[in-house]
């Protein structure tokens, strides 16, 4: 097995990063939630600051839980469906390293006050350079395989990884106006329609592309059936690429911006329904009959789940892309609700759930408790069946309020028991991140040998 | 019908098509959107200390609370102005916000006066007793004037000469404060019309609306004028003139129902206390007055004529 542990040393390590900021990027979000409940827990110390730990939470959910486990994944789905061995491993490994230096400074510059201010772009320029680096050694060992595959048919999950991949490096360079390296901005209102094209798709062109490419690995995989047909795969493919990129504007609808360009972001957003059905038609119609495979094993019950996620927040999205709704629903905690639905639920729970499934096959070792494993996934289903309750309860009752006339402190009092729940769900959630840093950990360090 | 994807098609094609949107939805609304490259009429340019200010506005993320665009369906603090896209002009980057956990500040330039802003950021519960807002009290003097100039830059030109306004007022008040307890209260209440003064206060004062009364003035009042009226609330070491001692009221047979509410009403234009017309409807206003002259002042007129018909849930009205 010494192919195996050259061969995936970087699944291994992208697998291990994950397990271990996810528990950073959990504990700033609890930290912050309980700052919300009871404001002068820490007061006064700068690096505890509620809106500097913010985007330290955000961006370390990004590049510390999600992506890290995704692109773990992808390094094993790629060449597999390519029926070949990974082109170049140790750029592979090197991007890892990489990425745990990254993941280090977005925790010190951002917890410092060092960021350029602009949501999902905060990042200081020379942490956006080394991100870009970390995309360009995966694109190079991505598109390596893929050009000596053996398989003559290229899997839908490799055009997902490979091309995710691709246009995150374009929107990372224009997004974050990489070419104005002190404020990462362009001047004037252009840059909020620029914030929010990049906002939006640095979710949508890395996170969902590479989401929904590892599900279309595992699903089929684990239950031993083809997708459902290769035509939709390409409609949605193509359809996502086309629709999700022009909706940015939607995070802007109130702001003066554009008319047409609103109209524009609202449509497609509608339209956004086209590729995410087709997805979820392709993995989930040959379910029919042998749900109960997946069952079988908790890494896919996880990616499962997720796309029960996906179809949450993508029924979500669009319904909150109408104007006549964001009047109650922006600038609330509906919107904190969503967000957590989708990047948590969606995202996390596929990152986790293919964590699970692969780790035996790139480390050769056992899952090291399945029970645990049961329980983690319990302890976050529920805790984010809370989350979307509560933030969601939460929001209506802020937009409500403010339509009528009440202005924000007065709404205060009545927010605070949503964010003692959600203070109280949070330590649910850390609890389960915990029980899955635990795993992955004595998974690869004592875990039990796969005979083969 | 089988199309093969192939890597030139993902990794050229795609990308391409990735670039054609960037200038379809990036760079022809910026090329187009005329209004975004000349300032709204309003528009000023910051001066030194309040870009400083904005620096630390930045860096502590106060965009992650607040929000600076009032929308068509905002009522409330700046409504009374709608985001244009010239009031950004040459803002790098602008800080529109996505969340509103505080106020909207696109408008709060000459709301409050300095000492307000200082009380507050050292710790917003002082003003604000039921703020969620973090302690700002780590700032140095230097980061809490170039904050606090910032504050009072935001509505560009509308905030300056609210600002001037507020410092008009502050002159007067500090020299009414300086002159002597009762000085000063003369001249608080000849701020407010006659026909104001002679109103009672038309609500009963029953158990029911004093206790109203008393959340009222828990959530909005305490941290200034303090539990007991008596204008020690912690936010008191940072005010000047101090929070009014409502005790002292009681040497004064002019204190009636009408003047307290014009006052609660309107504020103390240039000093720390604040309006609350936007705030507290009517009632809670009346109400609040009610416990104020019945606990602090010790003398209240409320339910006295002439106050009209009653209304069918009161008393009958006393005679004065
Ligand atoms: C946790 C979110 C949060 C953060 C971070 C935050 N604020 Fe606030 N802010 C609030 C809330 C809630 C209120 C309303 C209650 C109050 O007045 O304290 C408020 C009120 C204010 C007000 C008074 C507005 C009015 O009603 O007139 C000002 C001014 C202000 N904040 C400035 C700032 C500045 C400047 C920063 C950054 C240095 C900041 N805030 C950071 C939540 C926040
Ligand atoms: C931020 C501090 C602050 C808060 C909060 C505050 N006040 Fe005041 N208030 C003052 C100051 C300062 C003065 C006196 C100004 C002076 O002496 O020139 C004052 C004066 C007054 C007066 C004038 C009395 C007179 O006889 O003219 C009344 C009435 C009053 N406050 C009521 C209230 C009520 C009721 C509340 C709560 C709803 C309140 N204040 C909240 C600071 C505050
Ligand atoms: C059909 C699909 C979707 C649509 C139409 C949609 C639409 C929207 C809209 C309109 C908002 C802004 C709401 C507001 O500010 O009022 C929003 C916010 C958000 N969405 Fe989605 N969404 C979709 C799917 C997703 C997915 C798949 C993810 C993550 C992987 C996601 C992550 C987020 C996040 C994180 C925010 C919060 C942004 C902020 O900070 O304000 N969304 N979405
Ligand atoms: C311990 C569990 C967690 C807690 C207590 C928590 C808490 C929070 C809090 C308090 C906020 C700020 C909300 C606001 O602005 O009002 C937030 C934002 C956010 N969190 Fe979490 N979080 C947790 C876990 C996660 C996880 C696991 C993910 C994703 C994998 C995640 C993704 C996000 C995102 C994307 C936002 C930005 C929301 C927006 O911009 O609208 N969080 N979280």
């Amino acid at each position: 097995m010494e192919e195996t542990r050259t061969q995936f040393l970087a699944s291994r390590l992208f697998f291990l990063t994950a397990a271990f900021w996810v528990l950073v990027a959990m504990t700033l979000g609890l930290i912050m939630a309980i700052q919300l409940a009871v404001p002068e827990t820490y007061a006064d110390i700068p690096q505890l600051l509620y809106s500097r730990l913010r985007p330290a939470h955000v961006n370390l959910v990004v590049f510390g839980l999600v992506l890290p486990g995704l692109v773990g994944a992808a390094l094993y789905v790629v060449p597999t469906v390519c029926r070949t061995t990974l082109f170049a491993p140790w750029l592979a490994v090197a991007s890892a390293v990489l990425w745990n230096g990254v993941n280090l400074g977005i925790l010190g510059t951002l917890i410092h006050g060092m960021t350029q201010g602009r949501e999902y772009a905060e990042l200081i320029w020379e942490l956006d350079v080394a991100v870009l680096v970390m995309y360009a050694l995966l694109i190079v060992c991505v598109f390596g395989t893929i050009a000596r595959r053996k398989e003559k048919l290229l899997y839908v999950s490799a055009w997902y990884i490979a091309g995710g991949l691709c246009w995150t490096a374009v929107v990372w360079v224009v997004g974050n106006v990489m070419w104005h390296p002190d404020t990462g901005s362009l001047s004037g209102i252009s840059d909020a329609i620029l914030n929010w094209f990049h906002g939006h798709n640095v979710l949508g062109l890395v996170i969902t592309p590479a989401a929904v490419g590892v599900a279309y690995f595992i699903i089929p995989h684990a239950t031993r059936t083809p997708i459902y047909s290769h035509t939709l795969s390409l409609l949605g493919f193509w359809m996502l690429l086309f629709v999700y990129t022009h909706t940015g504007t939607h995070h802007l609808l109130q702001a003066p911006v554009p008319q047409w360009l609103k109209v524009l972001s609202i449509v497609d957003s509608v339209a956004l329904l086209i590729p995410v059905f087709a997805f979820l038609t392709n993995v989930w119609l040959p379910l029919r009959e042998r749900i109960g495979r997946l069952h079988q094993d908790v890494g896919a019950k996880f990616v499962f789940v997720g796309t029960v996620w996906y179809f949450i927040t993508c029924l979500q999205g669009p319904l909150h892309s109408l104007p006549v709704v964001q009047r109650l629903t922006h600038f609330t905690n509906w919107v904190v609700g969503h967000a957590h639905i989708a990047v948590l639920g969606f995202a996390g729970f596929i990152s986790m759930g293919a964590v699970f499934y692969l780790l035996p096959r790139v480390s050769g070792r056992r899952l090291w408790s399945v029970r645990m494993a049961e329980a983690q996934y319990w302890l976050m289903s529920i805790g984010l069946i809370g989350f979307f309750l509560t933030l969601t309860s939460a929001g209506l009752i802020q937009g409500q309020a403010w339509l009528n006339g009440e202005v924000i402190y007065r709404i205060l009092p009545q927010m605070s028991l949503y964010m003692v729940l959600r203070a109280l769900l949070g330590i649910m959630m850390l609890t389960g991140g915990t029980l899955f840093t635990i795993n992955v950990v004595m998974t690869i360090w004592r875990g039990q040998k796969v005979d083969s | 019908m089988i199309i093969h994807m192939n890597a030139k098609l993902i990794g050229i094609g795609t990308t391409l098509v990735i670039l054609a949107i960037v200038v379809a939805v990036v760079f022809v609304p910026h090329a187009t959107f005329e209004a975004a490259h000349r300032p709204s009429d309003d528009y000023r340019p910051l001066t030194t200390l309040e870009m400083q200010g904005r620096k630390l506005y930045l860096k502590n993320g106060c965009n992650n609370c607040h929000t600076q665009y009032i929308r068509a369906v905002d009522w409330g603090l700046g409504a009374e102005r709608l985001a244009q896209a010239g009031d950004y002009f040459g803002q790098t980057p602008p800080m529109l916000g996505s969340i509103r956990t505080g106020p909207d500040l696109s408008q709060v330039g000459g709301e409050h006066t300095d000492d307000w802003h200082a009380a507050h950021f050292h710790n917003p519960r002082y003003p604000r007793p039921e703020s969620i807002m973090p302690n700002f009290g780590f700032f140095s003097p230097a980061e809490l004037r170039a904050s606090i100039a910032y504050m009072q830059s935001l509505g560009f030109r509308a905030a300056d000469a609210r600002v001037r306004r507020q410092l008009a007022w502050r002159e007067k008040a500090m020299a009414a404060y300086a002159a002597g307890i009762d000085q000063n209260i003369r001249w608080l209440h000849d701020l407010v019309p006659q026909g104001w003064r002679d109103v009672p206060n038309p609500y009963p004062a029953t158990e029911v609306s004093l206790g109203r009364g008393a959340t009222i003035y828990q959530r909005w009042c305490l941290g200034c004028h303090g539990p007991v009226g008596d204008g020690q609330g912690p936010a008191a070491a940072f005010l000047y003139p101090p929070p009014l001692n409502f005790t002292t009221l009681a040497r004064h047979a002019d204190s009636s129902g009408g003047l307290l509410y014009y006052q609660i009403m309107n504020g103390i234009t240039g000093t720390a206390m604040p309006y609350l017309k936007r705030e507290l409807e009517s009632e809670k206003i009346w109400d609040v007055s009610n416990y104020l002259a019945q606990y602090f002042i010790g003398n209240n007129d409320a339910n006295l004529e002439p106050k009209g018909i009653d209304a069918a849930y009161e008393p009958a009205a006393k005679e004065p």
